[in-house]
């Protein structure tokens, strides 16, 4: 086993963090308070590679993989984890699309995905619940040549800034009555809603859509008819649980890094508080979760390259990556007295944004049944 | 419509120099007073990247060949691929231990000799200076042994058709616009441009793009141009200025004080 | 090596105008050559510039090389180091002066490669060793090294110094000898064409960008004895910076604000005035190259993080400073 990356990796990494720090904190003051994501930044990302950095070269994306892509997200995420919220997700559609599209709707939407003319969204909750996919009840109805939409979708990142969606709607009752859709903005009868205010991972919008006997032409219909539940289940497990977990590890790392510079610099008793006990115990504790989810996010994402079976890999990194952020920033916050407490500081954004992760793309409960299912498969009678 | 070629090949010297967030991390060797780098990761220069930006603009515009050429150890070929993943074509590292401990003087004979050996170029572009040694003497010099005009500070630079370059040299309390015939050497301000990230796909194209590494048996310059005996300035004494705050508490009178503050701003060089 | 004679400084004009750093240069060539025994020249290249040849002498060259010629009225490379190149192959000096400015380091190195010597730039000190052989002191790795370099195999050993570094002498009435060269130029293309030359005033800088700080705090006391913050920065050609109290104030912007919730910066050289060194504010600015306080409170923080401390009331030093600052510029 090498545990190392490669020089390539290595220099995807320093380019990476080299924008996050130069490009996305200028802009991080006015995400916060308004709550939006920088559009102008997609221009240049898509020329990084960012946007398309799973997509494959022939429909202009960078062709990389997913180890590759947790580097990514986490580097942004280290600076502003709203950031690789909204890309990862923006990611799933890439994934979706590649995975169940025709040819014909590849070559259409995968190129502006990857360049980031556009940004990818994939609404799965109804209002009937998330964790209840197959409850949903929003519907979609073969009508000639059309498929007739109708129902909402709400907690779904990047609905406003999207021109196209990727929506689980049902076409039959049962599990295999859903089928999944790509629905354009301008489709007759789709409306995007509100859109929520987050108390964390602001610049990541999170807003509802509305379909009002919604028409989506049949060429439209993503994967089989029926197959809908396939396309959510994957692109969620894979795609959407490796992302969310690499945007944890970069909440994870800023708060080690945060925790550490103050430490070392704020002197009571006449020496820094990193000389204290109790510090070095906190800083202790951050460092372990954080080279544990290291560890949990980058082989999970190293399983899905190799084309490994990994959902339960994935329901763990992105579970467990995602508490640690909480409990990292909440030390950190600890560590910085007073300080942590200010609006000023940035370390009391790590905390309400590591929050955020804890439910978005599959809740803890969930991941603690798929690894409950895992744990005793091996002692099934 | 064909776009004429014009500037078909230009040349970007660069240097690997140590990491700035590591410097407080050097030390010096007492024996040989020279300093113990081991361990500390090389950059590229950063004005070099301003240099390669401004050669990859030229080369978007209108075509043509960019090559790094770099006197260097050959454990610093990372600094070169990452020039390479920001665009560059080519690369080609000049490498013998006759090279160690050349100062400007032989370095600019042997990045002349890898100019020649490369040939046929038509620009040459250089960092004005760089952030370890900041001697800025580089780029002259090489003009020099090249035969060849150069520019420093520029910090705008327009190429015509005409085979010549509309430059704009910043000098104190303004600038000055010369137009050059090429070839010629130009050393980058950083106000010129803002190099680009390194993309992905450049970072992948990099890896199959060739570093050549030549040795003096390759350029065959006299050898007591290069290297230590090549150098006329010689090293005497070196000594690590760790970075503590001076906390020197001005006495005196109000006017010796003064005084003694105007002095101090006028070594800072910033008046 | 002893046929080699004389310590020489280039003379630096643009627009009929000496630059100040050769009257330095005069005066750090003068004390070498007292040293030594030996006599200072100046080399002064342009057209219609013989009549600033006794300014060079007054303030300490013995005798002055003057190329007064049309072709060399603006200065361009080759012209200028072709003429000084032949005067250096013709007069062998000893040690070769220049100013690092944008014109000397230009063309000192490309001098010194034409006559295959030694240079060294931006020397920060020039002392002669017991052999008389110059040692220059040079820093080094953004100024945390500092190098001692010495040329003794070749000659002339040259140096740039950057301005504000040596100090000029006071000038007084001396008698030198002035030179006139002829000037050869070859009749071909000699490097690039001056199209334009235009003198610009540089524009405001935004906070961080500034090469200069000067920024107070709550110890300024009012809006009225701010405006000595503000002179202050003016004269220096810097930008204004402040602590939350005085934006609090009203005196200073919410945009000048440095600290943590406000701007973070790195100047070559930051000024502060009246204020205490909270670590909110500290975070803002300890990077800066140079940090000056004045502070009338002894224990005050921020002197743990300041290279020059002055413990005086700033009403005191600030306007007094203002004018040593002004009086120093013109002259």
């Amino acid at each position: 086993m090498d545990f190392r990356f490669s020089e390539r990796e290595e220099m995807l990494r320093k380019s990476v963090r080299e924008f996050a720090e130069n490009e996305v904190t200028p802009k991080m003051e006015a995400m916060e308070e308004t709550g939006e994501f920088p559009t102008e930044l997609l221009e240049p990302m898509g020329k990084l590679g960012i946007t398309g950095v799973i997509t494959p070269t022939e429909y202009d994306g960078v062709g990389l993989g997913y180890v590759a892509r947790t580097i990514v997200l986490e580097e942004l995420g280290r600076v502003c984890a709203a950031m690789p919220m909204a890309l990862q997700v923006h990611h799933m559609a890439c994934a979706a699309i590649n995975d169940f599209g025709t040819d014909a709707q590849k070559k259409r939407f995968l190129p502006p995905l990857a360049k980031g003319e556009t940004m990818g969204c994939v609404p799965v909750t109804d209002p009937t619940g998330g964790s209840d996919v197959i409850g949903m009840k929003t519907s979609a109805e073969l009508k000639g040549d059309k498929y007739v939409l109708n129902g909402r979708k709400c907690f779904a990142t990047n609905t406003h800034t999207s021109d196209f969606w990727v929506v689980i709607a049902r076409t039959a009752e049962g599990a295999k009555g859903l089928s999944a859709f790509i629905v354009e903005k301008d489709a007759p009868g789709a409306k995007v809603g509100r859109k929520e205010n987050k108390f964390g991972l602001r610049g990541a919008n999170t807003g509802e859509l509305a379909f009002d006997s919604c028409e989506v032409p049949k060429e439209n219909l993503l994967g089989q008819e029926g197959g809908g539940l396939a396309v959510a289940i994957k692109t969620i497990s894979e795609t959407g649980r490796t992302g969310m977990a690499a945007t944890a590890l970069g909440i994870l790392t800023a708060a080690y890094e945060q925790a550490g510079k103050f430490a070392s610099e704020r002197v009571l008793y006449g020496k820094p508080i990193s000389a204290l006990q109790a510090i070095q115990f906190y800083m202790a504790e951050i460092y372990s979760q954080l080279e544990i989810c290291r560890l949990l996010c980058y082989r999970a994402s190293w399983m899905k390259d190799q084309n490994m079976r990994c959902d339960n890999e994935t329901a763990l990194a992105k579970y467990y990556t995602c508490e640690a952020a909480v409990n990292a920033a909440k030390r950190a916050i600890e560590i910085h007295g007073s300080y942590g407490i200010m609006r000023e500081y940035t370390v009391q954004r790590l905390l309400r944004d590591a929050m955020v992760t804890v439910p978005a793309g599959g809740t803890a409960e969930i991941a603690k049944v798929v690894l409950g299912r895992a744990a005793l498969s091996p002692f099934k009678k | 419509m064909e776009i004429c070629v014009v500037v078909k090949r230009i040349i970007v010297c660069t240097k690997p120099v140590p990491d700035p967030k590591l410097w407080d991390k050097v030390s010096v060797d007492p024996v040989t007073r020279t300093l113990k780098r081991q361990g500390i990761p090389s950059i590229i220069n950063p004005l070099d990247k301003h240099a390669l930006e401004a050669a990859l603009s030229i080369q978007e515009a209108q075509g043509g060949e960019v090559v790094l050429l770099s006197m260097a150890p050959t454990f610093t070929t990372s600094t070169l691929r990452e020039g390479l993943a920001m665009g560059a074509d080519r690369a080609v590292l000049l490498s013998d231990p006759l090279f160690a401990g050349s100062d400007t003087l032989a370095t600019a004979h042997i990045l002349a000799a890898g100019c020649r050996w490369i040939g046929q170029f038509d620009l040459i572009l250089c960092g004005n200076f760089t952030i370890d040694g900041s001697t800025a003497q580089v780029g002259s010099q090489l003009a020099e042994f090249l035969d060849l005009p150069n520019v420093m500070h520029v910090i705008d630079l327009d190429w015509q058709a005409t085979h010549t370059m509309i430059i704009t040299q910043k000098i104190e309390h303004g600038y000055t616009k010369l137009r050059a015939s090429l070839p010629v050497v130009l050393s980058i301000r950083k106000e010129l441009n803002r190099p680009r990230y390194i993309p992905f796909a450049g970072i992948i194209a990099a890896e199959s793009k060739e570093i050549e590494v030549l040795t003096n048996d390759d350029l065959r310059i006299d050898p007591t141009l290069i290297g230590l005996e090549g150098s006329p300035t010689k090293m005497a004494g070196l000594e690590i200025r760790r970075f503590e705050r001076a906390r020197e508490r001005l006495e005196g009178s109000v006017d010796e004080i003064v005084q003694k503050l105007v002095d101090k701003i006028y070594q800072y060089g910033v008046i | 090596m002893n046929e080699y004679n004389g310590i020489w400084v280039f003379a630096e004009a643009r627009d009929g105008i000496l630059h100040e750093v050769n009257l330095e240069l005069l005066g750090k060539a003068r004390e070498l050559a007292d040293q030594t025994d030996t006599h200072v020249t100046a080399v002064l290249l342009g057209h219609h510039v013989k009549p600033l040849a006794q300014i060079l002498i007054n303030y300490g060259a013995d005798s002055v090389l003057v190329a007064d010629d049309p072709r060399l009225d603006t200065y361009r490379l080759l012209p200028y180091s072709l003429v000084i190149e032949s005067l250096i192959r013709e007069c062998q000096p000893r040690i070769f002066l220049m100013g690092a400015t944008a014109m000397g380091v230009e063309l000192a190195p490309r001098l010194a490669a034409k006559v295959r010597t030694g240079l060294s730039a931006h020397c920060v000190d020039l002392k002669l060793d017991s052999k008389g052989q110059l040692l220059y002191v040079v820093p080094g790795w953004g100024g945390g090294v500092l190098a001692t370099i010495t040329c003794p195999d070749h000659q002339p050993q040259m140096a740039t110094v950057m301005p504000g570094i040596m100090k000029a002498r006071a000038p007084a009435q001396r008698k030198g000898q002035i030179r006139e060269i002829e000037v050869h130029l070859p009749d071909k293309e000699l490097g690039p064409e001056v199209l334009e030359i235009k003198r610009e005033e540089p524009e405001e800088l935004p906070l961080e960008k500034a090469e200069v700080v000067v920024a107070g705090g709550w110890g300024v006391g009012s809006q009225e004895d701010w405006r000595m913050i503000e002179e202050l920065a003016s004269v220096l050609g810097g930008a204004v910076g402040a602590t939350r109290p005085p934006v609090d104030e009203g005196w200073a912007k919410e945009g000048q604000m440095i600290g943590q919730s406000g701007k973070t910066v790195r100047p070559t050289l930051y000024v502060g005035v009246g204020i205490s060194g909270l670590m909110h504010h500290v975070v803002g600015m300890d990077q800066s190259g140079h940090i000056i306080s004045i502070n009338t409170d002894p224990s005050a923080d921020i002197f743990d993080t300041s290279d020059v401390i002055v413990v005086e009331d700033f009403r005191k030093v600030v306007p007094r400073l203002i004018k040593e600052i002004q009086f120093r510029l013109r002259g």
